[in-house]
């Protein structure tokens, strides 16, 4: 048998628990149980932990004091605010929590965007001032325009991202949706406009895939990127629009290209030679299943790299480079020694200063000879 | 990161014990309160993570368990068993309360985080009933599921809260001993 102790509390608080609206004035009393023996007028209030002042308190009778606060400010914390009434060496006779707050604003600049044509992303903002300062729910819905169901978003995001959801299947192409956000909290509700897209219209791709950037045989302003089209939707993507961005090693200057229609290769000029170039392409998936509108650009793909050719060349019949230009080559011939080194020399185990040797003795040759090379090794 | 983890592992049965302390040493070995302490306490907001608060403990369902606190003559001479059966008593009270504290809090990153630590304790009490029963020591039949809660208001809840981790705190510290004086005897 299990019996339940109940111990009567040391004392009251009157209201518990109260949702109030940030600005308004709430007047709290505190009941002390009669066996405690104690005067309502030795009592005093804590407000998250700060004592407030007797001013606001008034005696009520001998065992309740009551205390009066104004202008409440928006909660301090999710949980409530911590009201505790105290006897006088500071011990805990009993609290309540408050929870000041506004009522929601209507959620504003609903954006979605679909991956691949396979699921929904939506995101938004609250309306007004944003923060309500209590427990907001906010409830994304969708339904197909002219018939169906409505229905409701379930994979919301938590932290900074939670004005967010994540539908992960069964939509409809061909169809618009109409969506939109209610938000609702104890002290009110409201609900955003509605939306009404197509899927097609806001489809977004992974990054083409495989971007590569190659010299242009020796030409020094040049280099060619090619790229194939997003895996995903390769088979439908025939009208699909690509950019392409690059800028110089040390630098964070993107520079765009943009008339790059749907083909799968570019060639970059009026490069500087014997520099490193890191190029990103992305693409727009634009009238796709006959969508008018723009699509939504994917992420850049990852940076791939690669240098022009150097305007200084080792032509010197002997194999020492010129004393005076060691050191200012040096570290550019190192450079794209390593990148050799990749390409020619299977991993980093056979680097030696014996390849490096044999790598000076190959830049003497002739360009031609170089190309052959090259070609030899993609086969 | 945050939590110290303590294997144990006694000769006569292969099983090993871990403990996940919610203190976690700093330099100079001197015990902090870990993340998730810190985390629930500044949820709970002012004064529950101020230095030195400490609201009267209530007596609820959620807090009806072994004391760790013992006099230290009765400690050390408490017998395998009883020491055991404490320890399973105490972490079985303690995870029930956590899992609740995770349940009901507002806090989407808090309730992952206190979950998280719930998997802990559940490992801890299943290695301590594994050990009980490999020592031949009959498990305590799991205590009905008192579903008579008085409702509290939200700042009884709070402090409910607060003793919970307190408690956790006193076991995880003692267990430590408890599972080193075990071992001890264990070998003896």
């Amino acid at each position: 048998m299990y019996v339940c102790f109940h111990h009567p509390d040391e004392a009251v608080i009157s209201p518990q628990d109260p949702v109030l609206y940030i600005g308004s004035s709430l007047t709290a009393t505190c009941t002390l149980s009669p066996e405690l023996g104690l005067h309502a007028s030795t009592l005093y209030w804590t407000l998250n932990g700060i004592s407030v002042s007797s001013s606001a308190y008034s005696v009520l009778s001998p065992d309740t004091l009551s205390i009066t606060l104004q202008n409440l400010n928006g909660s301090q914390q999710q949980s409530g605010d911590n009201l505790v009434c105290h006897g006088a060496d500071g011990h805990v006779l009993a609290g309540s929590c408050l929870y000041v707050g506004r009522p929601p604003e209507k959620p504003v600049n609903l954006t979605c965007w679909s991956h691949n044509t396979k699921d929904l992303s939506c995101k938004w903002s609250p309306g007004g001032l944003g923060e309500t300062h209590i427990q907001t729910k906010y409830t994304l819905k969708y339904k197909l325009r002219w018939y169906g169901r409505e229905k409701e978003c379930e994979v919301y995001n938590t932290g900074k991202q939670r004005y967010s959801c994540y539908i992960p299947r069964n939509l409809a192409l061909f169809t618009p949706y109409e969506i939109w956000v209610e938000a609702a909290n104890q002290l009110g509700s409201a609900t955003s406009d509605i939306t009404t897209l197509d899927i097609l219209d806001v489809v977004t791709t992974d990054p083409p895939a495989n971007v590569q950037v190659s010299r242009v045989g020796d030409l020094e302003d040049q280099l060619t990127v090619r790229w194939a089209s997003p895996p995903e939707l390769k088979d439908i993507l025939f009208q699909a629009k690509y950019q392409i961005r690059y800028r110089l090693e040390d630098s964070t200057e993107w520079k765009v290209v943009d008339d790059v229609g749907n083909q799968t290769s570019c060639r970059l000029a009026g490069l500087q030679p014997g520099t490193v170039y890191f190029v990103q392409v992305r693409c727009n998936p634009v009238g796709i299943y006959g969508s008018r509108k723009p699509g939504i650009w994917s992420d850049w793909s990852h940076p791939a790299a690669a240098s022009t050719p150097s305007s200084e060349r080792l032509q010197s019949g002997s194999c020492d480079p010129k004393p005076g230009e060691q050191n200012s080559t040096l570290r550019r011939e190192l450079k794209q020694f390593f990148g050799w080194v990749r390409k020619h020399a299977s991993g980093c185990s056979g680097m030696s200063i014996k390849l490096y040797d044999q790598w000076r003795v190959w830049l003497q040759k002739s360009h031609k000879t170089r190309n052959q090379i090259l070609q030899d090794d993609n086969s | 990161k945050n939590t110290v983890f303590y294997q144990l592992f006694i000769p006569h049965c292969s099983i090993h014990l871990s403990l996940y302390f919610l203190f976690t040493n700093d330099a100079e070995g001197r015990l902090h309160q870990s993340q998730v302490a810190v985390f629930l306490l500044t949820y709970l907001g002012p004064p529950f993570n101020e230095k030195d608060f400490s609201p009267p403990r209530p007596n609820s369902t959620a807090l009806s368990l072994p004391s760790a606190a013992t006099r230290l003559e009765l400690w050390h001479g408490l017998e395998n068993q009883a020491r055991l059966a404490q320890n399973q008593k105490a972490y079985s009270v303690l995870l029930a309360a956590v899992r609740e504290l995770a349940r009901s809090t507002l806090c989407p990153a808090l309730k992952t985080s206190l979950l998280h630590f719930c998997t802990g304790l559940d490992g801890l009490l299943g290695s301590i009933s594994a050990l009980m029963t490999t020592l031949g020591y009959a498990l305590p039949p799991p205590s009905a599921n008192m579903e008579m809660r008085p409702t509290m208001n939200d700042f009884a809840k709070k402090v409910e809260g607060f003793w919970i981790l307190r408690e956790l705190q006193s076991w995880l510290w003692r267990s430590a001993k408890d599972f080193n004086r075990l071992k001890k005897r264990l070998r003896g």
